[in-house]
């Protein structure tokens, strides 16, 4: 900063130096004043549709609909979200979503630690090739593998199961790729003292490269848990048993069954944000890490 | 043919068995649910699968039967079908460019205001990561014709209300506006991110050379931010093809006058709304093929144009 200050001042005319360093000092504060406008004119344009929900969870109907529209309910009724929640199975609904979030993260942590070591630290035949293979898959819509996806569960009798929404989601391609880059980082040396010990394989992955990478694997981790619990068209798909309805597809079935009782509905919606807003505020430094570093390549 | 050197050490046979054991699960997965699925779609696309046919006497679930290439032909014919491909690519073609510059904007902006950067990636990530049904259906609440926020902010600005949910003209705009949105935080804190490991060095000569504010970023800062500008633009494209659940949950369906029937929402509707599987199979043969193609135009532009530093 100092660095490119003097130099800024030495470009412009010499006779009014000081004048100028003066003059670029009011202007440097006038931009400052406008960046941080727009920034929090942006951030607010954010939020708002947040606010805006929780506000409407804690009206009646009647203030809901009244306009102009009021920010602040009189009183705020935070029974709304008892209503909402006995007015649907949200129990099972919350259950089968964390309950699969869960179960999916777990598999796809171990699964994806595994081959992603395979990739980054050992040499095998046909590496590269089928290193290549899987990251060409990442280029397929997820979507075009609905139907036959769809007939393969039918066939395997995982229709309407926790099967049918658990184990098609404990691998995936990105995750291995993200743990791969991670653990290349890691030094032989550790690995070559570990056998001389007589260290497995598998033990050296679970006890020296695991700790060692707790970053990536939260990151792993984080995304799955957020992905399970967001997921809604393979749900829709894959079951149709109200005992097996996730957050978002019960949430679907309670807007159409709901219509237009709006806090109702806000409410709902806000009970479905909450565990991944909590998981946010807990891991939010993985989170910006691992968004980062996957924009970083 | 050369026998490769390490052929010959039998420490390399053990450890290539001792990998695939550990590539096992993962294999098994993602050639069960994606590259058998995958192959799968091709050969489905080319025959009428009916749910159950008797045979014979026997109820054979899922009876697949050749037809050629007449689920391509039938797409052809279908006058949803070109809708959904036009109606996809005008919404592709505004959200991503539009996203991807204010984004650019945004985290320009968010460079040079640094003390907000914590506070923003909260706002910035907010969109990003809670459930699209959820977003989906409050912004359904905030289109409202009459009790909804944006026609209230819309008529500070002496706007009308617009009919946002019901009018087939503003189907696409509200289902753009709303995902502009969802991803333009995210994408902004990436090129931030970016930016933040852009030497200072750069800048410094940038301006002992005369360039600095608005020269300086489009001389330095766009073409070092390319590898991450370029993230940000496959992954919205590729994102943006995909484009169903939003529209799904604020219409209800997929828009007045099918006018936010999208390639995703036509697989669906002809999957599993109809049961046309050779026809939906087909339809994402098509899906693929664009998305395919992009990425390939994308990958030879990169490899020519855009600047990777290290």
């Amino acid at each position: 900063m100092g660095v490119r200050y003097i130099v800024g001042a030495m470009v412009v005319n010499r006779p009014h130096g000081v004048l100028a360093v003066d003059a670029i000092r009011v202007r440097r504060a006038g931009w400052q004043l406008l960046v941080y406008a727009v920034l929090l004119a942006v951030a607010a344009v954010m939020v708002l549709p947040f606010l805006w929900m929780v506000s409407t969870s804690l009206k009646t109907l009647i203030e809901a609909l009244r306009f102009p529209p009021t920010w602040i309910p009189e009183p705020a009724r935070w029974e709304n979200y008892l209503a909402a929640w006995n007015a649907a199975p949200f129990g099972r609904y919350f259950f089968n979503s964390f309950f699969i979030a869960i179960a999916t993260t777990i598999g796809e942590v171990t699964i994806t630690a595994l081959a992603g070591y395979a990739f980054a630290k050992m040499n095998f035949l046909g590496k590269n090739v089928l290193f290549m293979l899987l990251l060409g898959t990442l280029m397929i819509p997820g979507q075009m593998l609905l139907v036959p996806n769809f007939i393969t569960i039918k066939r395997l009798g995982w229709y309407n199961t926790y099967w049918a929404l658990i184990i098609p989601w404990i691998a995936s391609v990105f995750s291995i790729f993200l743990l791969r880059q991670f653990f290349r980082t890691i030094p032989d040396e550790f690995w070559d003292s570990a056998r001389i010990d007589g260290c497995s394989r598998l033990r050296y992955l679970a006890q020296v490269v695991a700790p060692l990478s707790r970053p990536a694997l939260a990151t792993v981790a984080l995304f799955n848990f957020v992905g399970s619990w967001n997921a809604f068209l393979w749900v829709l798909v894959m079951t149709d048993k109200v005992e097996l309805r996730t957050v978002p597809v019960g949430l679907r079935y309670f807007m159409m069954e709901m219509g237009t009782d709006y806090p109702l509905l806000m409410a709902a919606a806000t009970m479905a944000i909450v565990p991944i807003l909590i998981l946010f505020f807990f891991a939010q430094r993985q989170f910006i890490q691992g968004i980062a570093r996957t924009g970083l390549k | 043919m050369r026998i490769p050197h390490e052929w010959r050490r039998r420490s390399f046979w053990v450890e290539t068995a001792q990998a695939y054991l550990f590539l096992l699960p993962a294999l098994l997965v993602i050639g069960v649910f994606t590259f058998y699925p995958f192959v799968n779609a091709f050969v489905l696309s080319t025959q009428r699968v009916s749910l159950v046919k008797m045979v014979d006497g026997q109820r054979i679930p899922f009876y697949r039967e050749p037809v050629g290439m007449a689920n391509f032909q039938a797409l052809l014919r279908d006058r949803d079908f070109g809708r959904a491909l036009v109606q996809t690519s005008v919404y592709v073609g505004i959200t991503v460019p539009v996203t991807l510059i204010l984004a650019l904007a945004l985290a320009t902006f968010l460079n040079k205001g640094l003390r907000l950067r914590p506070f923003f990636r909260l706002a910035a990530f907010l969109p990003y990561i809670t459930p699209v049904v959820a977003i989906s259906l409050v912004w359904q609440w905030i289109y409202h014709t009459d009790y909804g926020l944006l026609n209230y902010f819309l008529g500070f600005l002496g706007v009308r209300p617009i009919n946002w949910l019901n009018d087939p003209r503003w189907t696409l705009p509200a289902v753009i506006i709303l995902n502009v949105w969802r991803y333009v935080g995210y994408q902004a804190i990436i090129l931030l991110a970016g930016m933040q490991s852009i030497d200072k060095e750069y800048y410094d000569a940038a301006t002992v050379d005369g360039a600095s504010g608005l020269r300086a970023w489009w001389h330095v800062t766009v073409p070092l931010l390319t590898p991450q500008i370029f993230f940000v633009f496959i992954i919205g494209l590729i994102g943006s093809f995909k484009v169903f659940e939003e529209i799904m949950i604020l219409f209800q369906g997929p828009g007045p006058l099918k006018s936010g029937l999208t390639m995703v929402y036509y697989i669906f509707n002809q999957g599993f709304e109809r049961f046309k599987f050779g026809q939906a199979a087909a339809a994402s043969v098509i899906l693929f093929a664009i998305i395919f193609a992009l990425s390939l135009f994308q990958l030879t532009v990169t490899q020519r144009r855009v600047h990777y530093e290290r």
